[in-house]
């Protein structure tokens, strides 16, 4: 079996995978029940000042079919005071030693409130700390969450406070509700941000019922917005990931969250720089075992390539991720169908006659039955066809050979001063 | 006209202009596309295209940066 443990910023696991901090973190039972299943680490959920929650709290988008393709709370942090939150992480930490327990934390923010709620929390032996400056709802409506995280100079600020109590790595969950996630991840490693983790969910509404006119969800007739995270929200997630990836001014490793489902979302998130994944809305649709299923899938695909050790791919589709001004310009590629698998149903044909460059034609052949076929020199390479063909393998997107050497926008920019 | 017989059709003007001993010598760009000015590598003629198509406006690039490396 390849060697599947992690160490991020010092926060050592037997595997790259934790539990996000939310619900199912709540408590000493659940996370336990986690790791029994063979989860590598858990993010406790959020230890703050006790809150109130409402009732009717999630909600979520079904898409042709499939249940829970993305996820919305309105759920706040724990509920439950902080003394009983730690008495359970202390006996979670005693039965499981090796795996990852890292608390997060969201308190206002003033230095003594983060230096109080350090002391006590790095007291019954967590591994590490995750600063929640993500939660879009609720709290932010209070200062903290995700309104101190799309600050910056916050975002530094309550850093360097925590940095000066902590003992443990401290980790800093950024939002995505921002234009862009690298400035204030460049502001948590100024702050001394020993890593930083990322996405926190989406503000979102998820739907409006069209009998009643109420929000989904709503309490007692009215609606707040709430946050976004499962399935739908992972490439932008990755986006993220890949964004502070390849910034050379955010130099400390990444906890990937947004969306991973299955171990082929981790290996994509590792692939793009993050040392290890966080999970939350797939273990709520399927349960903590859907980790067997990670762990074993994972552990395949490593043999599969011939990599000993997990850590050996991170980051490693990095350096291909760029500027579009870096994309060759003299790439080309164009839609092939396999007249021997194609159903005729001539969704390619609508999509590029209508929505795209009108290089399908609908031909009748000689034995009178019609087919499909691409004009390559009229084909810009744009994918759509492939993308709504309903059948695996009808249409293959091939490189065509370059009658030119490969030129970016920023070459050409270049040459084209020179001729002014 | 296709645009694939457009771009043909302002490729092989270029490339006529080429062959017959032309350089690229300037390019101004506009909301009406690329007005490329040639000129003659011995005489010093000049002739003018506007090229509109996005693939001769790669073609032309392409050609530019390949002068100005040789």
């Amino acid at each position: 079996m390849a060697d599947l443990s992690i160490n991020l910023a010092g926060i050592k696991s037997p595997n790259p995978f934790w539990l996000a901090s939310a619900p199912p973190t709540n408590s000493g039972y659940q996370v336990q029940r986690a790791f029994d299943a063979g989860w590598g680490g858990a993010v406790w959920k959020t230890l703050g000042d006790p809150i109130l929650n409402v009732s009717s709290r999630f909600a979520a988008v079904s898409f042709n079919g499939q249940r829970v393709a993305g996820f919305n709370n309105i759920e706040l942090i724990t509920d439950r005071p902080l003394e009983v939150n730690l008495k359970e992480i202390y006996e979670t930490k005693k039965r499981f030693p090796n795996h990852a327990i890292i608390a997060s934390l969201m308190v206002e923010p003033k230095q003594e409130k983060w230096h109080e709620i350090v002391k006590r929390v790095e007291d019954v032996g967590v591994d590490g700390l995750e600063l929640n400056f993500g939660c879009p709802h609720g709290m932010a409506e209070r200062g903290m969450g995700s309104a101190s995280g799309q600050v910056p100079s916050l975002v530094e600020k309550q850093t360097y406070w925590v940095k000066e109590a902590a003992r443990t790595p401290v980790i800093v969950k950024l939002t995505p509700n921002i234009t862009d996630i690298t400035v204030t991840a460049e502001a948590a490693v100024n702050g001394g941000a020993d890593a930083i983790s990322m996405i926190n969910t989406i503000n979102s509404l998820m739907g409006v019922d069209l009998d009643t006119w109420n929000t989904i969800p709503h309490v007692a007739g009215k609606g707040a917005h709430g946050g976004y995270c499962g399935p739908a929200v992972k490439p932008i997630a990755l986006n993220m990931v890949a964004e502070c990836a390849r910034n050379p001014r955010i130099s400390v490793p990444i906890s990937g969250i947004g969306g991973i489902s299955n171990w082929q979302d981790a290996v994509e998130f590792i692939l793009m720089g993050a040392t290890g994944v966080q999970i939350c809305t797939a273990a709520m649709h399927h349960g903590f075992r859907i980790i067997e299923d990670m762990i074993e899938g994972l552990d395949h695909y490593l043999e599969q390539k011939g990599v000993s050790s997990l850590t050996e791919i991170i980051g490693k589709s990095v350096p291909r991720y760029s500027d579009w001004g870096n994309l060759d310009l003299n790439y080309n590629i164009a839609a092939q169908i396999n007249t021997d698998v194609c159903i005729n149903c001539n969704k390619c044909h609508i999509a590029c006659e209508d929505t795209s460059h009108q290089c399908i034609d609908m031909l009748t052949g000689e034995d009178g039955r019609s087919y499909l076929k691409v004009r390559e020199e009229d084909c810009v390479g744009c994918n759509l066809c492939a993308i709504v063909c309903p059948v695996d393998g009808a249409i293959t997107m091939v490189e065509t050979a370059a009658s030119q050497p490969p030129m970016t926008w920023n070459d050409r920019q270049a040459a084209l001063n020179t001729a002014k | 006209m296709s645009e694939y017989k457009e771009f043909l059709t302002e490729k092989e003007q270029i490339d006529d202009l080429i062959r017959s001993g032309y350089r690229i010598q300037s390019v101004i760009e506009n909301l009406d596309g690329a007005f490329v000015n040639f000129t003659h590598k011995d005489q010093g003629h000049c002739k003018s295209l506007h090229i509109g198509t996005a693939n001769a406006r790669k073609y032309f690039s392409s050609i530019l940066m390949q002068q100005n490396n040789g």
